[in-house]
């Protein structure tokens, strides 16, 4: 030991220690600076630190993988769930949405015809099988306050009438039904009054036929046809569709109207069920009788 | 003398139990799928009530007839009853003409359907839309009435093959004892000597 530290290699490298650590304090005078010599060991040395991470951190995924597969399974297991969540909150949301936009609908129309008693939005729980009148049940019934022959509407028009009523749910009969009358006039001129009865033939195409028009009428393509409100049984004013064209009855006698429901009566998923109004027929329940 | 053991029974309950739970499931998801949608359907319903018919002894036949009936109504908007009467009867009459002279065979089942399917079409047209004079009925004759019925002779075809599963996993075989086969023999001889 004595012989090392007095040899010319412990003197060598103390003068190199000394050198280092020289530089260190050279370094740190630099204030944040490195050495250029540090600066072009760096550059040098960048695309192989470089890669040689990429190496190092594919394998620990690797490894990670193959070492901890549970803390994977649990996380995914986790994060499952958090999107199951994600989604039934989603379609509670979108539940909500079509909640609100209905009972906005439902207030704006309370609002717009404040004479009007309506039962709350029904659902249509689907058309009546191979029916060409598109008649179609809902999910409101006596139980709502509906009745029998009670207007059904939504927020663009009129749809028909109930026709049977059970305690929870009804059947609906359309405009585009035969079998279904309701006096209308024509909303600009305020004259020219008809009959709205479907057909076979324009009920095919989801529209309703206005017929018993003067041949003298002035109705034109576009014009709005309302309920003329004179039988009890509709509510006055109330949409009922456009006019598409006008013709001659066969017999040359009067005039007819092909018509448009304001709303598309073979796609509908909420209703109203108007359960009275002003100028309701007297005596209509107690007679009971289709219009 | 029919001998049977009790496991054998037991076995025989149960799989009728379950065949008619099995025949009842089948007939709601009909119903279901004749209540969806707005477009022109078969009466999945008839046929449906038909296969059971025709491996069924006449009352249980009826009864589902009637049940089968009652549903069509409901789903086709009809006078409650309407179907039920006419399924009731039809079913009846398959259960007893395959007991005693049709063999259950595909052929057998798919024109008596047809002839079924076509009656019940053309009553539902006559009742509901000829009756009533509408202008250019013939249109919902060509257009709905004909299109129910050739959907419903087509869609038998499906309606049967289930049915056939069903039968085939869970009908119960019947044990004839050895007099009895030679019973049924003696029987045949003498109606062929006949």
């Amino acid at each position: 030991m004595k012989s090392f530290v007095k040899s010319t290699r412990f003197r060598i490298l103390i003068a190199f220690v000394a050198f280092l650590v020289g530089i260190m304090i050279y370094a740190v005078t630099k204030g944040g600076y490195s050495l250029s010599a540090a600066s072009l060991i760096n550059l040098v040395t960048q695309p192989v630190k470089s890669v040689s991470n990429s190496i190092a951190l594919e394998f620990e995924r690797i490894s990670d993988k193959i070492f901890s597969p549970d803390k994977y399974y649990i996380e995914n297991q986790e994060l499952k769930e958090r999107i199951n969540e994600l989604n039934r909150k989603l379609a509670e949301y979108d539940d909500l949405k079509a909640e609100v936009e209905e009972l906005r609908k439902f207030a704006d129309m309370k609002k717009e015809y404040p004479e009007l008693d309506m039962s709350m939005p029904a659902e249509v729980l689907g058309y009546v099988t191979n029916d060409p009148f598109k008649s179609f049940n809902i999910d409101k019934g006596s139980a709502d306050g509906i009745e029998p022959y009670s207007p059904v509407i939504t927020a663009d028009g009129l749809v028909g009438m109930t026709v049977e009523v059970s305690e929870r749910s009804s059947t609906v009969r359309t405009i585009l039904s035969p079998d279904l009358s309701v006096a209308a006039v024509a909303s600009s001129t305020n004259a020219d009054y008809g009959i709205i009865e479907g057909t076979v033939l324009t009920a095919a195409d989801g529209h309703t036929k206005m017929s018993h028009l003067s041949t003298a009428h002035k109705l034109r393509e576009g014009d709005l046809i309302v309920t003329a409100g004179n039988t009890g049984m509709f509510p006055k004013d109330y949409p009922i569709g456009t006019v598409l064209s006008t013709d001659f009855e066969i017999n040359g006698l009067s005039a007819c109207a092909e018509i448009e429901p304001c709303c598309d009566i073979t796609r509908l998923s909420t209703v109203f069920v108007i359960t009275d109004f002003t100028g309701k027929k007297e005596g209509a329940d107690e007679n009971k009788t289709a219009p | 003398m029919r001998i049977k053991l009790p496991r054998e029974k037991r076995i025989y309950y149960i799989k009728t139990v379950i065949r008619w739970i099995i025949y009842y499931i089948i007939i709601i998801l009909f119903f279901s799928t004749m209540n969806a949608g707005t477009w022109t359907k078969p009466i999945l319903l008839v046929p449906a009530a038909l296969c059971i018919a025709m491996k069924n002894d006449v009352m249980a036949s009826a009864f589902t007839g009637a049940v089968c009936g009652f549903l069509t109504d409901v789903a086709c908007g009809k006078l409650f009853g309407y179907n039920a009467v006419l399924l009731t009867v039809f079913c009846a009459a398959v259960s007893l003409v395959f007991e005693l002279y049709f063999r259950d065979k595909f052929i057998n089942f798919f024109w008596i359907n047809a002839v079924v399917s076509l009656i019940q079409c053309c009553l539902d047209f006559e009742f509901y839309y000829n009756i009533w004079k509408y202008d250019h009925a013939e249109m919902i004759f060509y257009g709905i009435t004909v299109k129910v019925w050739a959907y419903t002779v087509i869609s038998s075809v499906f309606v049967y093959l289930i049915f056939k599963f069903v039968n085939k996993k869970l009908m119960p075989r019947e044990h004839l004892t050895i007099k009895e086969i030679i019973d049924n023999n003696r029987g045949i001889t003498q109606f062929s000597k006949e």
